[in-house]
């Protein structure tokens, strides 16, 4: 406005974005190291063997990250179709004498020692694809039809996440984010409460109806304190850490919950040892770091150059928000438990590595942004 | 064709109702993370109190301090029961870094067996005890290796600086330092104390982080209790009571030592006596294998206060009871006389005096310095069974004598309407029934102490370190008996038996000393078993003491006045100048 020329080209780039974002490897280290060091001093004699691998992981997948940033997004159309089949070679590959086992989940492949999880690879998949379609399906996405053909892209990928790595909560993922995605780029409203309710009702049957195993998990669920022994032994211990922090929390490293008591603190149920250690205020500072980022999301993706870039940002906030979600909502016991990572904070090398460079594909939407 | 297909057909902007429905996205999410924060506060706030405490119950371990047991102090202060500190070696199982290593040190240091020491380090269990009661010395050197898993916790042993002097009645504690027997049982709750816990906390695997340390209840340490018992006493009681033991080569050799106007119990020996540092070796050679039944058995028998928990026939110093009753009635007077023909018919049957060409003629006080069968029979039935059973029982012979020792035994006596002439007879001079010596002792007191039963009875209260009183106990006393006329009687009459009678023996020079003999032969009768005894009090006209002596199973001379008598006498010889009892002018 200044220079009066509308089309100068002045770098933007979402600094508040990147800042969140090293805030918040920053601080999951801190918590990840603070949560594992006492199991992993027992397990592996070395108080930083997660930490370590962790911070290997960061390390990488930052450097991902600003390369990704720094290449136009347009140059990554490819990646949509050749990262779905590739996801779907993954998820296959878990059944092959590739695929590893870690504590009775069969969800990993590893491959030149390195294990990569096929779920984490398939949800940046299928927002690549999707952004893609979406933009191609431009004209006609109004039709029920269109979105309908769309929308089935996602059932493949969450129907082999399900049944070959028994994720559940992957699966769920990769279908939310594929009906965030559609119901924004549609302009109808029905058609995705209709999709909406039929999917969480589809969900609550499957839940209260199901085999014996599932309905127990509900049980569970629904008064762990009864199940403390079994189904309900992680939540209640998640609850138990949570309830023990109190509003300021026990201070930094002061969790008792996390010396064997909450199995995986360091993975699904890390959020349950920051309100433990840091207190109600820790644990609803996290919530609201969480929601600033995807405020940034909002902002980048409504002022993307074009629709393929806002799609990719939308995905990946549909991504990170559902991802939040589900994960503080089974520690807190809010939904039957189910394995969900927390983003940025968990432990775990794939799901970093490709996080990092979701951000760095909407660093580089942020970076094409023109300001007037 | 596969990277046309990829490629993007058109750059479409953003059309307005995108960002609209993306706005209602992020909305939405913001409800929710809200409505999630609100669940976390919920949890947090309202539910924090319940987490916390279940959180506590499930990281808390409650580790034991052991209380210090109170100390047995006898009435001049001297501690008889006290406690030393020792070691329990107690293994965690998931701390264990080392088992070979751990076995190795536990099995040579606690010299036990290695595959008892395996089975309990290899046992699963969060705490295992291995061994308790080991001494400081060992505690420390198993310390000193610094053993992951291997906790040495400190402890209190009982110990008893006098070995066995009291034994059957202080008793001693188990392994648990709870009273096994005598006042250690008796006196228990007093003596306990409260332990006292430490809060650990613990990770998930149970084990204690040194760095958490919750709380602490500290122990409160028993009660000390002041006992009525004097050692010195009962050492000179001890040292007859051995004397006569080795002389005769008896079966025991029981001696009491009572005050008589209060019941307090300065003495009390049942030789031979046990160690109660090591109360669980016989005091004795065996051939039974330790540990067996039949070694308990012999045990349980060694362990046997034959004051309290045996009863026998008193024979001829029950005659004082018979004497008292026949008083009281008024059928007998001092000067009553009589003849003892050497025997008594008493329906179909003869009854003999052990003096077999008989006494001759003789008032009721010769009689009874004769010990004369024939005519406390004559007293006996003139008084008749039913006067004569009130009498048993005002004089506290047909109940316990309510000492404070476990497992007193009761009076086996006939019942009042089986008493027929014969057994009557046969009570009067005290056979035909049984007692335990503390119960005619007691009725003695009564008779002698101006007609007060007392409780006997070994702990006067609760007493600090100093052995200052701080808590009396009280004890049921009954006055009026006897009347004081009768009391007064019966102490000139018995102190003329050892005067002048049968109780000669028992004389105490520079003192005026009653008493009665006995000689009661053991069922079944002719066996050539005797229990021979002597009950005596000094002074005579006020008496601060009161002493009876059995000598179960003698070899040789078996008559008390023989050979019980000189027991007391020579005891007294030592306690009443202790006891600083003047001398009779």
């Amino acid at each position: 406005m200044l220079r009066g020329k509308r089309r100068t080209r002045k770098s933007y780039f979402d600094y508040s974005l990147m800042f969140l974002i090293i805030f918040m490897l920053a601080f999951g280290l801190l918590m990840l190291y603070s949560t594992s060091s006492y199991n992993a001093a027992i397990e592996y004699g070395d108080s930083t063997f997660y930490l370590k691998k962790q911070f290997f992981s960061t390390l990488l997948g930052l450097f991902v990250m600003f390369v990704v940033a720094n290449i136009d997004y347009h140059k990554f159309t490819w990646t949509g179709t050749v990262g779905y089949v590739v996801s779907l070679i993954l998820l296959f590959l878990v059944m092959s004498p590739l695929g590893k086992t870690v504590k009775g989940a069969r969800r990993w492949i590893v491959i030149a020692g390195i294990s990569i999880q096929p779920a984490e690879v398939a949800k940046i998949s299928i927002i690549m694809l999707l952004a893609l379609l979406i933009n191609n399906n431009r004209q006609n996405i109004r039709k029920l039809s269109v979105t309908a053909k769309l929308f089935f892209f996602c059932l493949p990928l969450a129907a082999c996440i399900m049944l070959i790595t028994n994720n559940m909560s992957s699966a769920l993922i990769v279908v939310g984010i594929t009906f965030v995605m559609l119901f924004v780029a549609s302009p109808k409203y029905n058609h995705y409460v209709i999709l909406g309710v039929a999917g969480v009702t589809v969900i609550c049957a499957y839940l209260f109806m199901g085999s014996g195993f599932r309905s127990e998990r509900v049980d569970a669920w629904l008064d762990p304190e009864s199940y403390a022994s079994g189904k309900g032994y992680q939540t209640l211990q998640a609850l138990y850490a949570i309830g023990s922090g109190g509003l300021t929390g026990k201070g930094l490293g002061q969790s008792v919950q996390k010396l064997g008591y909450v199995p995986e603190a360091q993975n699904d149920m890390i959020f349950s040892i920051i309100c433990e250690e840091l207190g109600l205020f820790g644990g609803i500072a996290v919530i609201l770091l969480f929601l600033l980022m995807i405020w940034r999301f909002l902002i980048i993706a409504n002022n993307a150059e074009d629709l393929y870039g806002s799609m990719i940002v939308i995905g990946v906030m549909a991504h990170i928000s559902i991802q939040v979600l589900l994960n503080i909502a089974v520690v807190t016991n809010v939904l039957p438990n189910t394995g969900v990572t927390l983003p940025f904070i968990s432990y775990g090398g794939t799901s970093i590595l490709f996080l990092l460079t979701e951000m760095g594909l909407v660093l580089s939407v942020s970076k094409r942004i023109k300001l007037e | 064709m596969f990277l046309s297909r990829v490629k993007l057909k058109e750059n479409y902007r953003t059309r307005i109702y995108n960002k609209k429905k993306l706005v209602v996205y992020f909305f939405v999410m913001v409800c929710i993370f809200l409505l999630l924060c609100v669940r976390v506060g919920y949890l947090m706030i309202f539910r924090s109190d319940h987490y916390t405490e279940l959180a506590q119950q499930l990281h808390e371990r409650e580790r034991q301090i052991k209380a210090a047991r109170g100390k047995l102090i006898d009435r001049n202060g001297v501690v008889i029961a006290s406690n030393e500190t020792v070691c329990t070696v107690s293994v965690i199982y998931n701390q264990v870094k080392e088992p070979e290593k751990v076995i190795q040190i536990l099995s040579e240091t606690l010299d036990m067996k290695e595959e008892e020491v395996r089975k309990k380090v290899e046992k699963i269990s969060s705490r295992e005890k291995i061994k308790s009661n080991i001494s400081k010395e060992t505690g420390d050197l198993i310390r000193s290796y610094d053993l992951d898993g291997v906790k040495v916790d400190e402890d209190y042993k009982r110990t008893y600086p006098f070995g066995s002097l009291a034994s059957k009645v202080l008793g001693f504690t188990g392994s648990d330092n709870q009273g096994i027997i005598g006042l250690e049982v008796e006196y228990e709750s007093y003596l306990k104390g409260e332990d006292g816990e430490i809060l650990t906390q613990t990770d998930a695997r149970g084990v204690e982080l040194d760095y958490v340390v919750e709380g602490r209840k500290e122990a409160v340490p028993g009660q000390n209790i002041l006992l009525s018992l004097d050692v010195n006493i009962q050492k000179y009681a001890e040292q007859a009571a051995v004397k006569v033991f080795e002389e005769k080569n008896a079966g025991y050799v029981s001696i009491i030592v009572m005050n008589p106007q209060n019941g307090e119990i300065y003495a009390m020996v049942n030789y031979p006596e046990f160690n109660l540092n090591d109360p669980y070796t016989l005091n004795y050679a065996t051939e039974v294998e330790k540990g067996s039944t039949e070694y308990q058995d012999l045990l349980n028998k060694m362990w046997r206060n034959q004051c309290i928990n045996d009863t026998y026939e008193p024979g001829s110093t029950f005659k004082i009871v018979t004497a008292t009753a026949g008083l009281e009635e008024g059928v007998v007077t001092p000067e009553s006389t009589f003849s003892c023909p050497g025997y008594r018919i008493v329906e179909d049957r003869r009854i003999k005096c052990h003096k077999i060409a008989g006494h001759g003629s003789e008032t009721f006080v010769e009689a009874t310095m004769n010990s004369c069968n024939p005519v406390f029979i004559d007293v006996g039935l003139r008084v008749g069974p039913e006067r004569y059973y009130t009498y048993l029982e005002r004089l506290g012979l047909m109940g316990k004598t309510g000492v404070d020792l476990p497992g007193e035994a009761g009076t086996i006596i006939h019942k009042l309407e089986n008493v027929g002439l014969v057994e009557m007879a046969t009570m009067s001079f005290g056979q035909s029934f049984q007692i335990t010596p503390l119960q005619l002792l007691r009725a003695v007191s009564a008779v002698i102490n101006g007609g007060t039963l007392v409780t006997p009875h070994f702990a006067i209260g609760v007493c600090d370190e100093e052995g200052t009183l701080t808590d009396t106990f009280s004890y049921e006393t009954i006055e009026g008996t006897v009347t004081e006329q009768t009391s007064e009687i019966m102490k000139d009459i018995l102190t003329k038996v050892v005067s002048e009678g049968g109780g000669k023996n028992g004389q105490v020079e520079g003192y005026l000393v009653g008493g009665k003999t006995a000689t009661s032969e053991k069922l079944p009768r002719g066996n050539g078993k005797y229990i021979a005894s002597f009950i005596g009090f000094a002074p005579a006209d006020d008496p601060q003491v009161i002493a009876i002596c059995l000598i179960n199973e003698p070899e040789g001379i078996y008559y008390g006045g023989t050979i019980a008598a000189p027991v007391i006498s020579s005891l007294y010889e030592e306690v009443l100048p202790y006891l600083n009892i003047k001398k009779a002018e």
